[in-house]
């Protein structure tokens, strides 16, 4: 499981240019489940169980990680950006970064010993970063990048401990997750979809939930968690390593009471997500159609959005056996 | 080895307090050349005989900036004291190895982004706790007292140009090694003494124990100087691919500096002028006031990034450096004025 999330993770895929992290998850799938692309890019998936599922019940991933994308070039030869998602600029300054998985840069910035008193300790604009390629001038940058083309922040995948360290764990863990649940056989039916386009408003999920039509839906992901020193106890949302974090609301949904009861008293490790912060999938898929049931199962990672994210091994297989009980629940209508 | 393998290889390496990775590869590549030695005090030293009493030392730092452990928490995160100059604004998130008694990667604590309010803004670096992921059990790998460092490999990128971590002044004792292999088996006119200081990160320390014992006539300190970038003007930094900046400051020997001009000037080598007005920020201030004196200079070479885990240089710069030196001390350097 951790060498497939290992090639997962360090695949990269920005969002609208997922088309890398797409080609090996089909080659991953394909010999276990009837799928097809979408126009979006989407993976859709059909597994056929045992039996006929009670109800159409949908299980989600996205495929997109944040990341940043070429905006202009300079005079000099630096490079102007965007960030493709929510990245703080902290998370950005003095990294490297592979743009279009060919050239090194380093996003650069004016060093602190160049600057005075109070700018010294607050994180610049963004705006105020470049990317330093080496070139000396305009004309030799474009030789090496083009205009729109996309980086990310590169990091090493490793292992500390129970946990891993690594970039796009969101939602590369829900994608190994979704994996796994096509591999194995299953009791019931299901579509399973890989969506592209989440970090920028949940776009994916909209066409793939539209051309479902699913009475319900599991949307799997990697959450905030800030079980950190300079957290509140009432401000950390979930513990890595204490179990599958569970929604019950955020920033782009209500989820579904029932699911929401069914998954917290499951027996299996897991937490409610205690914070009403961030979105995910969910947002788009429960307001589809006339309205999909939906439940959000994330595993809980630390410094989400940056290129060293933590989260547990633990958590990522009891979110396996949670995905796997509540599908087969509302599926088989032992969950209501 | 080449320029850029040596200087790939020492930024590999360890060099901070007592951690001596990068003594013990410097001192292994110099003993092809000459039988150097390491102090008690870390610095790694060596000679080469010329026809006169003068001496001119070569000196680059071989330690690097990062971080001393001061605190263990029962859920693993640590928390750290600065050793050298620390931007502390990129330290969120940022992966780096702790040296315990099993080096150990640990990452930055970034503000969750549900806390943040757009406006980040930290005090001091111990507010920013180092994540060990490992729980409990970090106490059993990592006691206080020990030593971090930035994580980071060194990679090329456009025209000759490098990046990685410790450049700073790895590059500065690449050069320091370059010579003594391009001067040896040489008849030089005076005596070369090749030093490579530690300590020079928490305030010029080795390189004052070394200039001490050694008492050499004349100094050259070889160390990084800020390179341009967007928005940094020319007063304020020195452009890549220029060559080797000569250093000009009322703290340094004015003869060596002009000397320094007009041999690059005379062998078509490219340089360029730092111009300071009072002390330089390197080992040539503690250089210039050793014992009863030592004619100080510098030689810079122009560094983006400066203190980070992404340094930029410009190799050419590095082989206009060792271009100058070697035609310098092949001169005598001001020994006959």
């Amino acid at each position: 499981m951790t060498d497939l999330l290992k090639h997962l993770c360090l695949i990269d895929g920005t969002s609208g240019d997922e088309d890398s992290v797409r080609e090996f998850v089909i080659s991953q799938i394909k010999d276990y489940c009837e799928y097809k692309t979408d126009n979006l890019g989407n993976i859709i998936c059909f597994k056929k169980g045992k039996k006929r599922p009670l109800k159409k019940v949908m299980v989600d991933a996205h495929l997109d990680e944040v990341g940043i994308i070429i905006t202009s070039v300079t005079e000099n030869g630096f490079l102007k950006f965007s960030v493709v998602g929510g990245i703080d600029t902290t998370a950005l300054m003095f990294r490297k970064v592979k743009i279009c998985d060919r050239v090194n840069g380093v996003i650069s910035g004016k060093p602190y010993h160049l600057l005075s008193g109070e700018s010294r300790k607050k994180a610049p604009q963004t705006d105020s970063l470049y990317i330093d390629i080496g070139a000396k001038s305009k004309s030799e940058a474009l030789e090496l990048v083009n205009i729109g083309d996309r980086a990310v922040l590169t990091s090493d995948f490793e292992v500390l401990g129970d946990n891993i360290k690594s970039k796009a764990l969101d939602d590369r863990i829900g994608c190994l997750v979704l994996i796994s649940l096509l591999k194995e056989d299953s009791e019931y039916d299901f579509y399973a979809t890989f969506t592209v386009q989440e970090e920028v408003g949940l776009r994916g999920a909209k066409t793939a939930t539209y051309a479902i039509e699913p009475d319900a839906a599991i949307a799997l992901e990697a959450t905030t968690a800030a079980d950190i020193p300079s957290s509140a106890d009432d401000k950390k949302v979930c513990c890595v390593g204490k179990g599958v974090a569970v929604s019950f609301m955020d920033k782009a949904t209500v989820y579904d009471k029932e699911y929401y009861k069914a998954a917290i008293g499951s027996g299996i490790p897991c937490q409610p997500k205690a914070a009403v912060a961030g979105g995910n999938n969910s947002g788009s898929i429960h307001l589809s159609g006339k309205g999909v049931r939906t439940i959000a199962l994330s595993a809980p990672c630390r410094y989400i959005h940056t290129s060293s994210s933590i989260a547990s091994l633990t958590d990522i297989e009891n979110m396996l056996s949670l995905a796997r009980y509540m599908l087969n629940g509302i599926a088989g209508g032992s969950i209501k | 080895m080449e320029i850029k393998d040596l200087l790939f290889t020492l930024s590999g390496k360890t060099g901070i307090g007592s951690i001596t990775e990068a003594q013990k590869t410097a001192y292994e590549i110099l003993g092809e050349y000459l039988e150097p030695q390491i102090t008690d005090d870390f610095n790694v030293i060596g000679f080469l005989s010329g026809k006169s009493d003068y001496a001119i030392m070569l000196d680059a730092h071989i330690d690097q900036i990062g971080f001393v452990v001061t605190d263990i928490d029962e859920n693993g995160f640590l928390t750290v004291s600065n050793a050298g100059g620390i931007d502390i604004r990129a330290l969120p998130s940022r992966a780096v190895t702790v040296h315990g008694k099993q080096k150990i990667t640990a990452v930055f604590c970034s503000t969750p982004p549900h806390l943040a309010n757009g406006d980040t803004e930290y005090t001091d670096i111990t507010e920013i706790k180092l994540d060990t992921a490992l729980g409990e059990k970090a106490k059993e790998i990592v006691s206080i007292g020990d030593y971090v460092t930035f994580t980071g490999d060194c990679f090329p990128i456009a025209n000759g140009r490098v990046c990685g971590p410790s450049f700073d002044d790895r590059a500065g004792v690449a050069c320091v090694l370059e010579l003594a292999k391009r001067l040896s088996g040489k008849e030089l006119p005076v005596n070369v003494v090749f030093c490579l200081s530690n300590g020079e990160e928490l305030g010029l320390r080795g390189v004052r124990t070394a200039a001490f014992s050694v008492e050499p006539n004349e100094a050259i300190a070889i160390d990084v100087t800020f390179g341009d970038g967007l928005n940094i003007s020319a007063d304020e930094a020195c452009g890549l691919g220029e060559g080797g900046m000569i250093g000009i400051s009322p703290v340094l020997d004015k003869k060596v500096s002009q000397k320094l001009i007009s041999v690059a000037k005379e062998n078509n080598i490219p340089y360029g002028l730092e111009v300071m007005g009072s002390k330089t920020g390197t080992n040539a201030d503690m250089l210039g006031i050793s014992r009863k004196g030592v004619k100080a200079a510098t030689l810079s070479i122009p560094l983006r990034n400066m203190h980070t885990a992404v340094e930029i240089l410009d190799l050419g710069d590095l082989s206009a450096v060792c271009d100058l030196l070697e035609s310098y001390i092949l001169s005598g350097g001001v020994s006959n004025d």
